[in-house]
């Protein structure tokens, strides 16, 4: 018998059966994210749906820290949702780094600012671009570089949160240098003092666990994690 | 088949029989002065007076006088054993005189309907009189209906009644025989007539002598009273048949109750008590009904009675006599095979007439149920073949209401919008709900396993931490206990060196005693000597004394050889003295010759002997000899008590040899 045309009863409606699926994620996603603009935010996660590229998600839920008003309103979790979507590449198109920006309801006066203390062109690093971005969280460099080494560490959450010693160095040079008040010995003797104990950490973990060597090679790197925690 | 009932009154006592048979009353007196006694009698007329076939015979014995009496005393003794054997199954229905169709029920016997009958007017009569109560449990009147009479087994020994003739001996049937056979019996003579019988010929004797068939009255009255009846019966042959069962019955009596002598055997197949009034039919397909024996448990041998102090035991039941046993099974088997032909030949009620039945009839006063026959009614229905249900149709129920017809247009029935908000609020509504549900479960878990990955690394900084403690403490420990080796060796060491200088003074201030005095007694023991003083007295004065020894020896012999010589001279001279003194004598010289050159010989051998001793001797007399000489004394003072001892030795053999060589010069 085929479908008649009109409908005459409320079982006669279809709903297409991937709709409560897609319907659930994007709930899920919006109650996760807390987009201050849920239309910007809608539009922004279904572009990048169907494109296929990372949804500007966050991984946890966030309890609102940061308001616009007082401050940029950027957090860390909204950094890492930038950093996720934009690590794919080492550079990043300023145009699409903006509108990433503004899909995650964030001012783009606050975007320029940031922009102003390392200008460019139409390109920028992503870790540089990340690494300003947590200056502007909190106050210090050591604040900044925390928050970097969270962001970047591939340790589950709570961990010890390390990262190479090269991005380390990297960073930290790159955001001293901007900084300048610091003179650049303190800075290299600092890296150097953190060279010393974090090869002095590796050895020592290797005298405990030398089948650990492999491994620590593999990680391109001693972890910051104890480091991290010595500063503050 | 017409119903006969004969009805009659106990009132009228002098009645004694009553025949019904086609209307013909028989009546009689037994006795002279009751016979103007009026008699009455009802019957209700057949409704064919002209069927001579069916015979209702009721007999009611009234005698109320001292000759019933007699009688009912005469019957009894004489009825007794056999009153058991036929009264037993009449006793429930004492009233009931039925007369039943000879197709119908054969077994019954006229004789015991009319002898019911007859006794039951007489206990009847008897009761009335005494006054006792309980009609129903009337003692067994004595009666003898149950012999058969057999009053044609003379006659028609050869000719046995059929079967069939049993059932009614009132029918007239079967007259014919009894005619023909009726002038042949002359012994219906009125001299067997008992005195108190009546001498007239009743009116209705030939007829039913005539007909040759035994009437009912005649057991009657054969058993009952037989010289009142004796006309009516074949005497000679009753008494013989009498004399005859009585012996069969005392046969069986005393085999009954014969004294136990034999082993007593009984053997009976288990069955079950039969009801003894049974209201509806047997099975039908079980054959004709075996009699039960069921005897009076008072006529059990096996029950003893009285007491048993008196009982006389049986020897030994394991010898009986064999002859005994032998004729008492003899005669038991002589008795049944007697009474068995004494039931065959028994006769029997004539076959009714074509076209009739015999029917029993009830005499009694009052009409009561017969219910030992069981009433049947024959019903048939004839079923319709077997069919198939035919399958239940379908139930539509019964349309109800009016058919109407509206027009719709489009849209008017459906409204997407509203039809489809109550969808929606459950899509978003669940969606919102769940989604709420699974973040706040996803943040949950994360949360715990956020704060246990924390919790996890503050644990090994932690554990690393400890490790360094324990290290450090471990190290610190060692060394600790390096420390106090080292000083513990220190300590010992020093007290090792107090010990040894304590006792190395302790040992120089003990030996400082010790020394001299071991010194001392060594000296005085004589280990410390001068080797040139040893040497020179224990080697050179020896020596020496031997040296001496020697030379003082030669100068002895020389001494001793100018001795000789000189005595030699003298003696020469002597004799040269005496020869000249006597012209001198030849003798002299000679002996002076020959005695020093004797003496010389051995001189000189033994003094060869001598020395070569004295040689081989030497290295200890001729040490010590020596030097005992200067200074014996005090050398003997100092030695050992051995040295002592060999110094005596030495002395002796010195002391010997001094005295031999002092002897020897003598010699």
């Amino acid at each position: 018998m085929p479908l008649p045309d009109t409908m005459f009863c409320a079982q006669q409606i279809h709903i297409p059966p991937e709709l409560p699926d897609i319907l659930k994620q994007f709930t899920k996603a919006a109650i996760r994210t807390q987009p201050a603009d849920v239309l910007q935010w809608s539009a922004g996660y279904f572009s990048a749906l169907s494109r296929g590229d990372p949804l500007p998600v966050k991984d946890r839920i966030e309890m609102p820290t940061a308001t616009q008003k007082t401050d940029t309103g950027l957090t860390q979790g909204l950094l890492k949702v930038l950093h996720k979507q934009c690590s794919h590449k080492e550079h990043v198109e300023l145009a699409d780094l903006e509108q990433k920006w503004k899909n995650l309801c964030l001012p783009v006066e606050k975007f320029r600012a940031l922009l102003q203390l390392d200008p460019c062109e139409n390109k920028i690093e992503g870790i540089k671009f990340l690494a300003l971005g947590c200056s502007m969280l909190g106050g210090s460099l050591n604040t900044a570089m925390k928050h970097l080494c969270e962001i970047l560490t591939a340790d589950p959450e709570g961990g010890p949160a390390r990262i190479p010693f090269e991005t380390f160095s990297y960073v930290y040079r790159y955001l001293s240098g901007l900084d300048s008040d610091i003179p650049a010995s303190d800075t290299e003797s600092y890296l150097s003092s953190l060279k010393d104990s974090v090869r002095a950490w590796r050895t020592h973990r290797l005298e405990e666990h030398p089948w650990l060597g492999s491994k620590l090679d593999h990680q391109l790197g001693p972890a910051l994690g104890p480091l991290d925690r010595e500063k503050h | 088949m017409p119903k006969t009932e004969l009805l009659i009154s106990y009132s009228f006592h002098p009645v004694d029989c009553v025949s019904v048979n086609d209307m013909i009353i028989t009546s009689f007196c037994s006795s002279q002065k009751l016979s103007s006694q009026p008699l009455l009698l009802y019957s209700s007329p057949p409704s064919n007076p002209s069927e001579p076939g069916c015979h209702a015979c009721a007999i009611v014995g009234g005698q109320p006088g001292v000759e019933a009496r007699r009688q009912c005393r005469e019957k009894q003794p004489r009825a007794a054993p056999k009153e058991r054997g036929l009264g037993e199954r009449r006793q429930h229905r004492p009233r009931k005189a039925t007369l039943k169709s000879g197709a119908g029920d054969r077994r019954r016997l006229p004789q015991a309907s009319a002898g019911a009958a007859m006794s039951a007017s007489f206990t009847r009569r008897r009761i009335y009189k005494e006054g006792l109560g309980g009609r129903s449990q009337e003692p067994e009147v004595p009666r003898r209906t149950g012999l058969p009479p057999k009053p044609a087994s003379r006659n028609f020994s050869e000719v046995p009644l059929p079967a069939g003739t049993l059932g009614c001996w009132a029918t007239g049937a079967g007259g014919a025989g009894g005619l023909s056979a009726a002038p042949s019996k002359p012994r219906v003579a009125p001299t067997s007539c008992p005195g108190n019988f009546p001498s007239r010929p009743l009116p209705f004797l030939p007829p039913l002598l005539a007909s040759r068939n035994p009437c009912p009255w005649h057991y009657v009255h054969l058993s009952g009273s037989y010289d009142t009846f004796v006309p009516t019966c074949f005497e000679a042959k009753l008494h013989r048949k009498r004399s005859g069962l009585t012996l069969g019955v005392a046969c069986t009596l005393t085999d009954r109750a014969s004294p136990a002598m034999a082993t007593y055997t009984y053997t009976s197949q288990p069955r079950a008590l039969p009801c003894q009034r049974r209201r509806y039919r047997d099975d039908q397909m079980q054959p004709a009904e075996e009699p039960m024996r069921y005897g009076n448990i008072m006529y059990d041998r096996r029950v003893i009675r009285g007491n048993t102090y008196a009982l006389q035991t049986v020897p030994l039941p394991g010898q009986p006599d064999l002859a005994e046993i032998q004729r008492q099974q003899q005669a038991k088997r002589r008795a049944l095979a007697k009474k068995r032909a004494q039931e065959q030949l028994r006769p029997r009620t004539p076959e009714p007439v074509e076209g009739r039945k015999h029917v029993d009839v009830q005499t009694e006063l009052y009409l009561e149920e017969i219910a030992d026959r069981i009433i049947e009614v024959d019903m048939e229905c004839q079923t319709d073949a077997f069919l198939d249900k035919p399958p239940t149709p379908l139930f539509i129920p019964a349309k109800t209401g009016k058919d109407m017809a509206t027009q719709i247009l489009e849209g008017e029935l459906f409204d997407f919008d509203l039809e489809v908000k109550p969808m929606l609020e459950v899509l978003v509504g669940k969606t919102i709900e769940q989604s709420l549900l699974e973040v706040m479960e996803e943040e949950e878990l994360a949360n715990l396993r956020a704060s246990q990955r924390a919790h996890e690394e503050l644990r090994n900084v932690e554990l690393a931490e400890v490790q360094r403690l324990e290290e450090r403490e471990r190290r610190h420990r060692e060394e600790k206990e390096r420390r106090k080796q080292q000083q513990w060796q220190v300590v010992h060491k020093h007290n090792e060196t107090a010990q040894k200088i304590a006792a190395q003074t302790f040992a120089r201030r003990y030996l400082a005693d010790l020394l001299p005095s071991v010194f001392s007694s060594l000296r005085d023991g004589g280990y410390f000597y001068d080797p040139v003083e040893r040497d020179i007295e224990i080697g050179f004065l020896p020596w020496l004394m031997n040296e001496v020894d020697k030379t003082m020896e030669c100068s002895m012999v020389g001494r001793t050889v100018v001795d000789m010589l000189i005595r030699e001279v003298v003696e020469k001279r002597l004799s040269l003295y005496e020869r000249k003194e006597d012209k001198h004598s030849p003798l002299k010289p000679e002996d002076g010759l020959s005695g020093p050159g004797g003496m010389r010989d051995p001189l000189v051998g033994y003094e060869s002997q001598d020395h070569g001793a004295s040689q081989a001797q030497r290295p200890l007399p001729d040490r010590d000899s020596p030097q005992r000489t200067p200074y014996d004394a005090r050398y003997m003072e100092r030695v050992s008590s051995q040295d002592r001892k060999l110094m005596e030795e030495e002395v002796e053999q010195t002391e010997m040899r001094k005295s031999f060589r002092s002897e020897e010069p003598l010699q």
